[in-house]
């Protein structure tokens, strides 16, 4: 039972917070397909600064945890300024920007990790070693039972997943920003008549979602995958995506949502395990989320309703 | 002022080859090909290595332009049909994606739809022993059924319960990789290769190591098929009331509505269409290029389609010429890297790029034709 719950939080919470960079995106009106390759490509400029500030002074990357997630959210939003340039400079269709973005950040991390192991390292090698970062037990809270799980082997990321999860929900739903940038997707020209420069917003909203996209992107590296290679690009970014839109575009409901699909991919690895099956089964105990997605879906994406103004190119002129 | 008019002239006439507002459907993508080639090459030099003996490279290696030399049986031919073998299931996966976004649907679930038909099909028709025949059509039948399946499920939640077929494509997407994924490593596993077994060579949609004029080609059948089809959606979209309802759904879904269009049947019959071309790609990819299912792996044509059809502008010819031109990028890559020492990455670093650029076609045909104004302006205040 606590390793569904410890696997699961760890698996829910880099979600989450992936999809609150989501919401802030399509809040603001920008539809935000470009997860994926935010995230892929903040794990890469993590991975990548870990790796190259550890050679430098000659330490084990093991140590290099907080310097990588700080470079790695710089990288995401970095990257994630193409999307916000694409999107509100050029005006280009937001939904083919993002695949476009996923497509570029997969060819470029699997280029440049190729081609700076070969320069740098002299290694022919397609990914970066980074080691799975280490956890901690809060030592009270652990005994309760049952919840004493969440307390249980934590990893260090987690806990800043949660402040700046707490953060974001203050920020969206709590300050002025926030206000302005929910208004910027529901009804842009009111924004704009408040004196509030619409596309600013917007352009903001996305960087936010880059930021927290690549920090989710290293959370994981540094977690499921313990390296950074193509492997990142599991789709983690659209089942955030999923996560946002089944949640309602709210930061609450999304909460829930990912750790649905947490508990739900634990939970399928864990009777898998306890039945003794056969490694095969896992596989069929693996859609346990999506199914489960799909039927919630079914009753409740009646009463869902997007952004008003998601999906559109801002236009002053238009009435 | 006088310099500032100077400026936009000066710019005006730099834009002469994409100014024609006619020709801009091929003149932009055309545009940012090059460019994505200029910055490629810029990359390359880098390096330290010869852009242009690289593309030369990249051509060779595709069948386009002849190589210094061939291994026994393999000529220039033999390399170009590879190449139209490996771009048949593109053409049909773009395809799908354009239908869908005809209808203002996007069909982000082609990975998936593929992977399903291409394994009933083989399942179904791949070990069963039957006569090419019988084999090979029936082959092209179940991917037509089993895509247009998933692709009318897609439709029908979407219409029935208001799921975004974006979040339920992408978790058919998962759905499919994992069950199939399981029924594989159960019952049709390899033990050496890990993928399915192949399948027989009766199924299979390309006639592999045909000998003629001492060499051994391989000639995608698929492929006749695939310039077909395309040829037939450009019709229905163009000429046929389906066709023309589905486009209208798709510009303006409560303006159809009050003209009496069914909505909702359209988008269900847009969604099965769509699903039936991403199964014709599934069974060409899976029973013609490849001749196995590698377990718990979407191919990535899924996704890249959906920038292919974007590059075609979503127009079934236009759709031809895009797929052309990334599968040569893909398939002369090997080659390229072998030759010339760049690594194989960068052509998909090209192909990303080529994309980048025609995402912002929109943006520079709204720049062109403010140019325009200017331009028509200033010739008015002078004289």
């Amino acid at each position: 039972m606590s390793t569904i719950i410890i696997d699961g939080l760890s698996f829910a919470l880099p979600l989450f917070i992936m999809a609150i960079g989501g919401i802030f995106s399509e809040k603001s009106g920008i539809t935000n397909l470009a997860l994926e390759g935010f995230q892929g490509v903040g794990a890469f400029v993590g991975a990548l600064s870990a790796v190259l500030i550890a050679n430098a002074l000659g330490t084990d990357v093991q140590n290099m945890f907080y310097v990588s997630l700080i470079f790695a959210m710089i990288g995401g939003m970095g990257f994630s300024i193409i999307h916000a340039i694409l999107c509100i400079k050029f005006k280009a269709n937001q939904v083919i920007s993002g695949v476009v973005i996923n497509i570029l950040a997969v060819a470029l991390t699997a280029f440049l990790t190729t081609q700076i192991n070969a320069l740098v390292f002299g290694a022919a090698s397609d990914k970066f070693r980074l080691g799975v970062s280490e956890r901690f037990t809060i030592a009270g809270l652990a005994d309760i039972p049952v919840i004493g799980a969440i307390f249980t082997d934590v990893y260090p990321f987690q806990v800043i997943i949660v402040v700046m999860a707490i953060f974001a929900w203050y920020l969206l739903y709590k300050t002025r920003f926030g206000m302005r940038l929910r208004a910027s997707g529901d009804n842009p020209h009111a924004v704009d008549a408040a004196g509030v420069n619409v596309l600013k917003v917007r352009f903001s909203a996305v960087l936010i979602s880059g930021l927290l996209a690549g920090l989710a992107g290293m959370c994981f590296a540094y977690s499921i995958s313990a390296n950074f290679s193509s492997n990142i690009y599991m789709g983690y970014g659209f089942l955030a995506i999923a996560a946002l839109i089944f949640g309602n575009w709210r930061i609450l409901p999304t909460f829930a949502a990912c750790l649905l699909f947490g508990f739900a991919k634990s939970g399928g690895t864990f009777i898998a395990q306890a039945m003794a099956l056969p490694s095969s089964y896992t596989d069929l105990f693996m859609i346990l989320p999506y199914v489960l997605t799909l039927l919630l879906l079914i009753f409740f994406s009646k009463s869902n309703r997007a952004p008003r103004a998601l999906g559109e190119i801002y236009d002053k002129g238009k009435r | 002022m006088n310099k500032d008019k100077k400026k936009t002239s000066l710019s005006y006439r730099l834009l002469w080859p994409i100014r024609n507002e006619k020709w801009q459907s091929i003149t932009i993508p055309v545009a940012s090909i090059l460019i994505s080639f200029i910055a490629a090459a810029i990359v390359i030099l880098l390096l330290g290595k010869n852009p242009l003996q690289a593309f030369y490279n990249l051509f060779q290696g595709a069948g386009i332009l002849p190589k210094a030399s061939y291994a026994g049986y393999k000529s220039m031919l033999t390399d170009f049909l590879s190449l139209l073998n490996a771009m048949t299931p593109l053409v049909f996966a773009s395809l799908a994606v354009a239908v869908a976004l005809k209808a203002g649907l996007f069909n982000i679930g082609v990975s998936g739809q593929m992977l399903f038909s291409g394994f009933l099909a083989t399942v179904i028709v791949g070990y069963s022993g039957l006569d090419a025949f019988i084999a090979k059509p029936l082959v092209l039948l179940i991917g037509i059924v089993a895509g247009g399946l998933m692709g009318g499920l897609v439709g029908w939640l979407k219409y029935r319960f208001n799921i975004h077929e974006v979040v339920s494509t992408i978790m058919l997407n998962y759905i499919a990789q994992y069950v199939i994924s399981f029924f594989i490593q159960m019952y049709y596993i390899d033990p050496v290769s890990r993928q399915s077994q192949y399948i027989s060579e009766a199924a299979r949609l390309t006639l592999v190591n045909v000998e003629i004029a001492n060499l051994k080609m391989d000639i995608p059948l698929g492929f006749l098929l695939a310039i077909i089809v395309a040829i037939f959606i450009k019709f229905m979209m163009d000429k046929t009331v389906v066709g023309f309802e589905i486009q209208a759904v798709g510009s303006n879904r409560n303006a159809a509505k009050y003209t009496g269009i069914k909505v909702g049947r359209n988008m269900i019959l847009a969604m099965i269409l769509s699903g039936s071309l991403a199964g014709l790609a599934g069974v060409t990819y899976y029973l013609g290029y490849y001749s196995s299912i590698q377990p718990k792996v979407l191919s990535s044509i899924g996704f890249d389609s959906i920038a292919v059809a974007l590059l075609g502008n979503s127009h079934p010819i236009g759709i031809i010429f895009s797929s052309f031109l990334i599968s040569t990028i893909d398939q002369g890559s090997t080659y390229m890297s072998s030759q010339a020492g760049i690594r194989q990455e960068i052509a998909s670093v090209i192909i990303g790029l080529i994309l980048l650029f025609s995402a912002c076609g929109a943006y520079v045909k709204h720049k062109v034709s403010r140019l325009k104004d200017k331009e028509v302006e200033r010739k008015d205040s002078e004289s």
